[in-house]
């Protein structure tokens, strides 16, 4: 076994420098010469621009340049572009309304971005940016997710009429109404997955360099994909050519999604760098990331399920609306269909599912993944509907998991939505919590509780996602414009130092620390003598980012693939160094052996005579350097029993989560204890969205109302439990290295945990998220 | 945002009518108004600075005036428009009411704010609204009866009985319901209010008092972002 290798608890390598504060985060990034660029947004949720003055802005103190959406267009940008199409009912796939950098006739959102004030300090762009002078004639706003497809509703895009983007459907309808002319019993629920904005720790931000010497481009972003942040701006908004174009996320502080997009603020940083021959920077403010940041979730749907007399499901009806808001981001229509319709099979072996998906603009920001993206919202609708079903039938809630669940030996099991799983074994996860949980105690502490004057409740979610994003001909075949392969290069330095490049952006999951286990496990390497680097496209080859839970699967791979190259460049070195037959040659714990001597060779001898090579093997060239690319043959399928109980103070309406149980099945753990705090973290989220997050559009004036922190409840400490997190591994097939993703299983699976928690605490058949106090009481109330 | 109050005056109905009257004591009265001018008949211009901590906004203000009714009430809409920090615009039904010797000045405000006003502002609006419109009486008093005391510019007009007792029992100062501005200050003098009743009586009769009421629709606007942030 190497020390520091796969299942250490290694202490991370980076928090170091975070918490000594020598992080280097994009807003660190100043550059000699630095000009700031000030956005005006809109304060309208839907106007015509009738007419915009910029005079006396671009005469103001230090002002260097004022642009607008024409500005651009006439240097030929491109505007922002969805990376999706999706096909629709009757072979249609989605509309793809054109988005400028600046928007030029029409204002579509609060914060929709204008005109652009470049000036010497940001003092001045934002007192520049005052007398910008724009002519708005205010029109009807729709902001309704359920509304805005309405005949009537304001209509936001020619390309869109009635305002949908796509009308989408999935599964078998007619198999769907056999199953529920047939049913025994059928349950409904209606509900809304709320909409949430991200709020990463560090707000967004870009900083544009041009050398005009050499006419190379550098852009510095809050991106969780810099390769895709210069693909993008190159193939469609044609800022530079790629191979003139060095995109560089440094540290970035959280992610969560937003900061996968492109968005108008880093291109106008990168474009107008090169315009002005000057560096210029933005970085959004608290309140700007609230009106601007890509935003989440926000369905509504009824969900209905037919059963058999024994509960056993027979069919599942989903029809379901998603706000896509003012424009199509990066993957927007991709994420309420394909990552979303696809998991709604959840554990269970439900045979007919048959989803509508209406997806439909409104003058909101921008709606696009967000941490499980789509899978947070088919787990929801399913467990929630299951707890409903439950409810119908007069079954406890984990009997009717239990009956409908596939079992372990049917894997790998063909869903009727797509995905097929390849591991899983849903009755150990659910058995596991249930003990851990002491569920068979649950009755007497519910009866102790009401003896204090306490609702107690008791909640189930079993849980499935599909990460390990994504095998490409897969995706391709459905629409999603890119390969999601990923890439890495190990390079021996020739002293037996290793530095790792990989493709994927590491924004807070850790990776310099397990993936430096990953090649210590791989090639004997101590951990400390390999370094890994991310995050810039002049220094990896090419990735395709982290999201999806992809690092591991995917990223890990590719790793470990590039370190079985080194082995078999390794083996050919030895043996010839060793005087042996290639075959003959062993490799374990960082050293080549001939078979049954005790001749051996040490990696880092290797290396060294790689560079060295004055004694080597004839056609073997010299170095130890190789990459690999890794595409992945199937999605990985995290999933797991998490149990929540909950007790509310009916004359308050205030709630304690008194235990909360997470039983995760995340195949092969690196680093045990990164994989705890993604749980934590992704809990949080979680239960965030279950009890306190909420984005809040106003439905007449189309304003946001929670644009801050008094607004927008985020999670704290005081709010959350210490959580009992354990796990049930099942090894997947298809992934080489047994790892299947874990970073947004947390935010996946809590919701409905918490939610089916307080319906079963108040008796109750369902409430909407977010469960805040006062919906509490009210209910509470209401229930006598 | 729907905003109503009242507050009682201890002055005839006519009078506080005159003494709300002119546009120069208005415009001292409102903080960080720079800027206040007639552009016809039933509407003019208004220009609000304010800086507090770190965020500065400047409104420009237009308020127009319709169903008038001297000296009843009106009906006006204003809008102030805030550049980045967004706008405030609304509606406002005020009415004059004769009660006793003193006069009921009722509003009702129904109030928009967007952008970055609503984004930070919303929950601060009623609140603030309400505190504000005190200081703005507070104010106003407080101005008018300084002015008066030094060079009144224009000879006074007698006053009425009605204000006179008023003046004497100490309740000239406006009575200011449901906030917490610092009413003591506000206690005029008589002489304070001869000024007032001075001003009234230059004013070139246009019925501005109910520009007050626009103008606290831009004041809502600016305190709340500067609230917010």
């Amino acid at each position: 076994m190497v020390e520091n290798g796969i299942g250490a608890s290694l202490k991370r390598k980076e928090d170091n420098r975070f918490l000594t504060g020598k992080g280097n985060y994009t807003d660190d990034i100043n550059r000699r010469g630095q000009t700031h660029v000030y956005i005006v947004r809109s304060p309208h949720a839907h106007a015509t621009i009738n007419s915009v003055n910029t005079a006396a802005a671009a005469a103001a103190p230090g002002v260097v340049a004022v642009y607008g959406g024409q500005d651009l267009i006439d240097d030929a940008v491109g505007g922002l572009v969805c990376g999706a199409s999706v096909t629709g009912k009757g072979g249609e796939v989605n509309k793809a309304p054109p988005r400028n950098v600046l928007t030029i006739d029409k204002a579509r959102f609060v914060g929709d971005p204008i005109i652009a004030v470049i000036a010497e300090t940001l003092a001045q762009a934002k007192d520049a940016a005052e007398l910008v002078e724009i002519d708005y004639t205010e029109l009807p706003s729709t902001v309704s997710t359920a509304n805005s497809d309405a005949d009537g509703a304001p209509q936001l895009h020619e390309e869109c009429p009635n305002n949908v983007a796509l009308d989408w459907e999935l599964g078998d309808k007619a198999a769907v109404d056999a199953a529920f002319a047939a049913a025994h019993k059928t349950a409904k629920v209606e509900l809304i997955n709320n909409r949430m904005v991200t709020n990463a720790m560090e707000p967004r931000a870009a900083v544009g360099e041009y050398n005009s010497g050499t006419g190379d481009l550098t852009l510095y972003v809050t991106s969780q994909n810099p390769h895709v942040h210069r693909l993008v701006m190159s193939a469609f908004m044609n800022i530079m050519p790629e191979h003139k174009f060095r995109v560089v996320a440094p540290d970035v502080g959280g992610g969560f999604g937003s900061k996968i997009f492109t968005y108008n603020e880093e291109a106008i940083c990168a474009w107008a760098a090169k315009k002005l021959d000057r560096p210029v920077k933005w970085t959004s403010d608290r309140s700007e990331g609230f009106m601007s940041d890509a935003h989440g979730r926000d369905h509504v749907s009824t969900a209905e399920m037919a059963m058999d007399a024994d509960g056993k499901f027979l069919g599942m009806r989903v029809d379901s609306k998603s706000n896509m808001g003012a424009y199509l981001q990066l993957f927007s229509v991709s994420i309420p269909t394909l990552f979303h319709g696809f998991l709604l099979a959840g554990q269970y072996t439900t045979p007919a599912i048959y989803l509508e998906m209406r997806c439909v603009m409104t003058n909101t920001a921008p709606v696009d993944a967000a941490r499980g993206a789509g899978r947070p919202e088919a787990t929801y609708l399913l467990e929630r509907l299951v707890d409903v079903s439950a409810r119908e039938m007069g079954l406890d809630p984990a009997e009717i998991r239990r009956r409908n669940f596939i079992k372990a030996d049917q894997m790998p099991y063909q869903t009727p939505v797509v995905q097929c799983y390849d591991s899983g074994d849903y009755d150990a996860s659910l058995d596991k919590a249930l003990g851990m949980a002491d569920y068979d105690g649950f009755s007497a502490r519910q009866a102790e509780a009401k003896g204090r004057g306490k609702l107690r409740g008791i909640g189930l979610s079993s849980y499935i996602e599909a990460c390990g994003v994504a095998p490409s001909a897969a995706v391709g075949s459905l629409g999603v414009g890119v390969g999601l392969w990923e890439s890495a290069q190990v390079r021996f330095n020739p002293t037996g130092g290793v530095t790792v490049f990989t493709g994927t952006h590491s924004h807070g999951q850790g990776h310099e620390t397990a993936f430096a286990q990953l090649v210590t496990e791989r090639l004997g390497v101590p951990v400390e003598n390999v370094e890994v680097v991310h995050g810039d496209t002049d220094k990896g080859q090419f990735g395709m980012g982290t999201y999806g839970s992809r690092s591991l699967p995917v990223g890990g791979v590719a790793i470990a693939n590039a370190c079985d190259k080194i082995i078999a460049k390794g083996k050919k070195i030895a043996a010839h160094t060793l005087e042996a037959s290639e075959d003959d040659i062993e490799f374990g714990d960082g050293n080549f052996t001939v078979a049954g001597t005790d001749k051996v060779m040490n990696i880092a001898e290797v290396a060294f005579t790689a560079y060295v090579p004055h004694n080597y093997p004839e056609g073997v060239e010299p170095g130890l350097d190789e990459i690999a690319f890794f595409d992945p043959l199937n999605f990985s399928f995290p999933a797991g029993a998490h149990v929540c109980e909950v007790e509310i103070d009916p004359d308050t309406g205030t709630l304690e989560i008194v235990n909360y149980t997470a039983i995760d099945d995340f195949g092969v753990l690196v680093n045990p204890m990164i994989v705890e705090g993604q749980v934590h973290g992704g809990l949080a989220h979680g239960i965030g969205q279950a009890l306190l997050e909420g984005c809040v559009y106003d439905e007449d004036s189309g304003q946001l109302i929670s644009g801050s922190f008094m607004d927008y409840c985020m999670p704290r400490a005081d709010n959350l439990p210490s959580f009992n997190v354990d796990y049930s591994p099942t090894i997947p097939l298809h992934n080489p290295l047994g790892v299947k993703g874990c970073g947004e299983a947390g935010a996946i699976a809590a919701p409905p945990a918490v939610i089916n928690a307080i319906v079963n605490a108040l008796d109750i058949k369902h409430l909407d998220m977010p469960a805040t106090p006062e919906k509490l009481w009210r209910a509470a109330q209401a229930a006598g | 945002m729907d905003l109503t109050g009242e507050y009682r005056i201890a002055a005839s109905r006519e009078r506080v009518w005159e003494a709300l009257n002119d546009p120069e004591v208005l415009k001292a009265s409102i903080p960080g108004c720079t800027e206040l001018n007639a552009v016809g008949e039933d509407s003019f211009t208004a220009s609000v600075t304010a800086k507090v901590g770190p965020v500065k906004a400047k409104f420009q203000g237009q308020v127009t005036l319709s169903d008038f009714d001297p000296p009843n009430g009106y009906t006006i809409q204003g809008e102030g428009k805030g550049g980045p920090a967004g706008f405030a615009k609304g509606g406002a039904k005020v009415t004059l009411i004769e009660d006793g010797d003193g006069t009921l000045l009722q509003y009702e405000v129904n109030a928009n704010v967007g952008g970055k006003l609503a984004q930070i502002g919303s929950r601060l609006i009623d609140g603030t609204a309400k505190k504000l419109a005190g200081e703005f009486f507070t104010t106003f008093a407080e101005i008018a009866a300084a002015s008066g005391a030094k060079d009144a510019p224009s000879p006074s007009p007698p006053l009425t009985p009605a204000v006179e007792a008023a003046v004497a029992s100490g309740e000239a100062a406006p009575e200011i319901p449901r906030v917490d501005a610092d009413e003591a200050a506000a206690q005029p003098t008589a002489q304070q209010v001869d000024a007032v009743a001075g001003e009234d009586a230059t004013g070139e009769g246009l019925p501005r008092w109910v520009w007050l009421t626009g103008l606290i629709l831009v004041l809502i606007g600016i305190i709340a972002v500067l609230g917010g942030d």
